[in-house]
């Protein structure tokens, strides 16, 4: 019976089995916030009144535009952590890439075994939590962390260094969260190129630095395109980096949405802002996507 | 006045691996030279060190009286048609022949014009902008063969440059190859595991096993007198037979196998040696009747093959000597000696056919 | 996921040997808001299988409260949230004849919390503290000279001050409903302003000492206090003792104090109260009785070092802490002292910008 069963729809299970994953747990929850930015705030068990309801009256939909309205007119609240959260996390992207690129380059050269090796040895990291790494991190970086206490013991400083609430301890801690989310992509448009194309660059009067601008580079380009968009899309909505190691000045827009949901207690305005800045990341993703295809035709 | 390419005493060793066991030889200016072996004789090997990938563990290089030991890859007068074109994937036609042009800081006018020359030698004018990956594999050759040809090297390495195409555009693409080398002058290295391509393409070849240079010859002489039974058996069909030297008698050796065979040998030879003699098919002659000459026994066709200008027979002779043998459709006759035909038949050849391999 | 704990951990404790018919309850209380050894003594006495979950923040909870379906039985917001909650019909009301203990409660205490709360069924107050400063007075002494002014808000919120202790490092509670009122208190607004201009003025004066700040954060500041990494900071009364305690394990030379500044601070009141969906009253109230018991209120203050709602437990708590002013306020600073009002959605968004202003030091 069973048999029978998947004998005949068995090609159906495998075409809806991702789609029914990608509805339940990425376009449901997503219509769900698109559902609450739309709602009216109120004090009450939600604290919205949503906009698109099945009720006893049936279904309707009256969507609230305040909270886009309020986030209009207080643009200047919400500017400059959007400017400084695509600031850190385009310079986060371009720290993840600047350390990844050799590394994945090395694996990707390696030998077979040590390349195995080396590759479980970048997913490492994600075997512990997180939050732990990240209070690592801030032991290393405190005023009296490790590093301080080294530098002090050696005699190069005499009052701690400034590490933690700054630009640095952010990138520190983006670094440490994203880097395998770049070198994997890398790795694996690196360990495709045939090493035949660089002898043959070589062979053909180009120097180290021509080899690596002329026929890595734009070959590995989908590698890199792709780490980028890894690592900087969460990086733009982080919250728990800046919250444990930056300072006010590292602001960010995940902070300005955790005030609005838990400060204000205005669960629409925190899924506008959501919402706008899922736009404004996808938008031009979208965008270079369809450039690209039409490239093509 | 030294020869344009010479190379002295080149070994290179990897761990315990001898890659390259001290071979030696000089090329002169214009020659298209082929080293011929099997995979893994070091033929490939010697092709790096000579495109200055690999460093030799000993030895020397010199191109047109230059030494060649520390000099970079992209520095030397060599470039190399790698065996699958490694050509740019992202880049277009016009950009890979250019490439080289380009590192070298030639002027634009001068890279268009030398481009298009180039394109016009391997015929595919027209073609510039398009990108390798839309080009048939015959195409992409020609590519290949381009840009490696647009610094104006002094020597280029050619590695397997036929091994990717298909048979029948294989015979035209050497023809063309030849044509070129021959046009331009530039002294070519072809590197092949295939002893056909190498006959045809070569003024000279060299033969490599496990690492040495085992000879040294113009296709003709490799294919009629191979040094060693190696050489013999790994250039073109061969039957082999274990003999041993009985006497001289006349004008030939008598040699004692399964039947008693008559050699030709220009020198003098030990009686009693066990030597290996070696006879190609071609040089055998079937006959359905005896006729009385030199060298002629009995043979039962075990097998044939058309191949179209010929056939190929396997037979057995007396004391099961085994042997292959071709007959060229050029006399009608031979067309009817076929084992659906006749069982038996008697073979003949010359004294003169027979190489006597003393090696082993 | 929730579910699938409990169901495990019920499982797990019916092997141990609870008995199962008492049924469970879900607790869903602070982190470090408890003796030891009190869950374990009232699921041996009463055979009620109990679930102890921990938060750290007020808005962590009022998130899954307003979420609903929480799956807890009793919760210890906030005054100030729980109205908030009780607003949005997320709690339900006690009855207070259900708890027999509920006598032993400090009328005063409880009667300033119902009238924040507006109501005398919301809930009962389990702990209460104050807003104040905690600092290391010899750090201090050696900026400022013997005269610092360790029992006013001026230590930190007068700029020159702050200036002289940057370098030894001060820290503010991320806490805008408990530093913006004190704030108006010391500009000699009243603490229970809603005045925009008022909470205006709270935010320039901050901004004021915004460079001299280490940072702005909430949970750091105990460690780094204890450790002699800052030298005063805002904080509540609890964690300032918590701090205190730790420098003195620590044996580091470090003494860590806490005062209720002069000019008056703001209370607040941690109430046990019951989620509108709670599965278990029965068990929850039998649980706030517990909780109730003056030996069992006295033993929990003797653990963290807040001050108890309960009077009755007063005759069991550690002198010590009994007669700490910054504990136990003296009379003369309780006429100062005021309690929040619950802002509106309008006065809370006025908060957070003024809030946000600040700490963003822009």
């Amino acid at each position: 019976m069973m048999r029978i069963f998947f004998q005949k729809y068995g090609f159906l299970l495998v075409i809806w089995l991702p789609v029914g994953w990608l509805s339940l747990f990425f376009m449901l929850p997503l219509i769900e916030m698109i559902n609450v930015s739309f709602s009216e705030a109120r004090r009450a068990v939600p604290p919205y009144n949503p906009a698109f309801q099945i009720g006893e009256k049936g279904i309707s939909f009256q969507p609230v535009f305040d909270n886009y309205l309020l986030i209009y007119d207080y643009w200047g609240d919400y500017l400059w952590p959007a400017v400084n959260s695509i600031r850190l996390a385009f310079f986060s992207t371009v720290w993840c890439l600047f350390f990844a690129y050799p590394m994945a380059w090395w694996i990707a050269r390696s030998k077979k075994p040590l390349q195995h090796i080396l590759l479980v040895l970048v997913l490492m990291p994600f075997w512990t939590s997180s939050l732990l790494r990240m209070y690592a991190l801030i032991g290393l970086l405190n005023p009296n962390g490790v590093i301080n206490d080294f530098l002090l013991w050696a005699g190069i400083i005499v009052t701690p260094i400034q590490m933690m609430q700054t630009d640095f301890s952010i990138y520190s801690g983006m670094l440490l969260t994203y880097l395998p989310l770049m070198i994997l992509p890398l790795y694996a448009s690196l360990v495709r190129l045939d090493n035949a194309l660089l002898e043959a660059a070589a062979d053909l009067g180009a120097k180290n630095w021509e080899i690596f601008r002329t026929i890595i580079l734009p070959l590995s380009l989908p590698g890199v395109i792709a780490g980028c968009l890894l690592v900087f899309i969460p990086a733009v909505g982080e919250f728990v980096i800046p919250a444990l190691l930056g300072g006010p000045e590292q602001l960010m827009l995940g902070k300005v949405i955790w005030t609005e949901f838990f400060r204000n207690r205005d669960w629409p305005v925190a899924a506008a802002i959501a919402i706008i800045l899922i736009a404004i990341i996808i938008l031009p993703v979208v965008y270079a996507r369809y450039q690209d295809k039409e490239g093509l035709s | 006045m030294p020869p344009f390419i010479r190379i002295q005493n080149i070994s290179k060793k990897y761990g315990v691996l001898q890659a390259v066991d001290a071979v030696s030889f000089d090329l002169e200016k214009g020659e298209l030279f082929s080293l011929l072996g099997p995979s893994g004789c070091g033929k490939t090997t010697l092709l790096r060190i000579l495109a200055g990938f690999e460093v030799p563990t000993s030895g020397l290089v010199e191109i047109d009286g230059q030494n060649m030991a520390n000099v970079d890859p992209a520095d030397r007068p060599v470039n190399i048609m790698f065996q699958n074109y490694a050509l740019f994937p992202h880049m277009s036609v016009f950009n890979n022949i250019a490439y080289g042009l380009q590192r070298a800081s030639l002027a634009k006018n001068e890279i268009n014009h030398r481009v298009e020359d180039l394109l016009k030698l391997v015929h595919l004018t027209g073609m510039g902008e398009r990108k390798p990956a839309t080009l048939s594999g015959g195409q992409r050759q020609r590519v290949a063969l381009a840009r490696a040809l647009a610094r104006r090297p002094k020597l280029l390495l050619l590695d397997e440059p036929l091994a990717a195409l298909d048979k029948k555009l294989r015979s035209d693409t050497q023809f063309e190859l030849v044509n070129i080398q021959e046009k331009l002058g530039t002294t070519f290295i072809v590197v092949t595991h295939d002893q056909e391509e190498a006959m045809t393409l070569s003024t000279r070849i060299g033969v490599m096993n496990e690492g040495q240079l085992v000879q040294l010859a113009t296709p003709n002489e490799i294919y009629e007198n191979p040094k060693t039974r190696f050489i013999a058996d790994f250039v073109g069909d061969i039957s082999f037979v274990p003999a041993k030297i009985n006497r001289q008698d006349g004008d030939y050796w008598l040699m004692d196998a399964a039947v008693p065979i008559y050699a030709a040998c220009e020198h003098n030879l030990e009686a009693g040696k066990s030597i290996t003699l070696a006879i190609r098919p071609e040089k055998i002659t079937l006959t359905p009747e005896a006729s009385g000459k030199i060298n002629e026994f009995p043979v039962r066709i075990d097998d044939w093959a058309f191949y179209g200008a010929g056939t190929q027979y396997r037979v057995t002779g007396p004391g099961g000597i085994k042997l292959k043998l071709f007959q060229s459709h050029n006399q009608p006759s031979n067309a009817q000696l076929r084992p659906d035909q006749i069982e038996t038949g008697f073979i003949h050849f010359a004294p003169e056919s027979i190489i006597i391999l003393e090696d082993k | 996921m929730k579910w699938g704990f409990v169901v495990a951990f019920s499982g797990f404790t019916a092997i141990s040997g609870y008995a199962l018919a008492e049924g469970n309850l879900n607790i869903y209380n602070w982190s470090d808001y408890i003796a030891e050894d009190t869950i374990a003594n009232f699921e041996a006495e009463t055979g009620i299988n109990v679930t102890y979950d921990v938060y750290d923040s007020n808005e962590v909870l009022e998130a899954k409260m307003l979420a609903g379906s929480s799956g807890y039985d009793l919760v210890v917001p906030t005054a100030d949230f729980l109205a908030r909650g009780r607003e949005a019909g997320a709690y339900q009301d006690i009855d207070l004849s259900k708890i027999s203990n509920a006598k032993n409660q400090d009328a005063d205490i409880q009667g300033q919390a119902n009238n924040m709360l507006n109501s005398a069924s919301a809930g009962l107050v389990y702990m209460w503290g104050s807003t104040g400063i905690a600092y290391n007075g010899d750090m201090i002494a050696e900026r400022l000279g013997d005269d610092a002014p360790t029992d006013s808000w001026s230590l930190i919120l007068d700029p020159e001050n702050a200036a002289k202790l940057e370098d030894c490092g001060i820290a503010i509670l991320d806490a805008p409903t408990d530093v913006l009122p004190n704030v108006m208190t010391y500009l000699g607004f009243p603490g229970t302003s809603t005045d925009k201009a008022h909470f205006e003025a709270a935010g320039e004066a901050l901004s004021a000492i915004r460079p001299y700040l280490r940072y702005i954060n909430s949970s750091q500041s105990i460690n780094d206090i204890a450790n002699g990494d800052i030298c005063a900071a805002i904080m509540w009364s609890g964690d300032a003792f918590q701090a205190a305690y730790r420098a003195e394990e620590a044996e580091n030379g470090h003494v860590i104090d806490y005062y209720i500044p002069k000019e008056g601070t703001n209370l607040w009141f941690d109430v046990m109260a019951l989620p509108v969906d709670a599965k278990n009253v029965e068990n929850a109230y039998k649980f706030v009785d517990y909780m109730m018991r003056a030996d069992v209120a006295a033993e929990n203050v003797n653990y963290v070092w807040y001050a108890s709602g309960n009077k009755a437990a007063e005759a069991s708590i550690d002198p010590e802490i009994l007669s700490h002013p910054g504990i136990y306020p003296t009379d003369q600073a309780k006429e100062k002292l005021f309690v929040t009002p619950v802002y509106d959605t309008k006065t809370d968004r006025i908060v957070t910008r003024v809030w946000n202003r600040f700490s963003a030091g822009n």
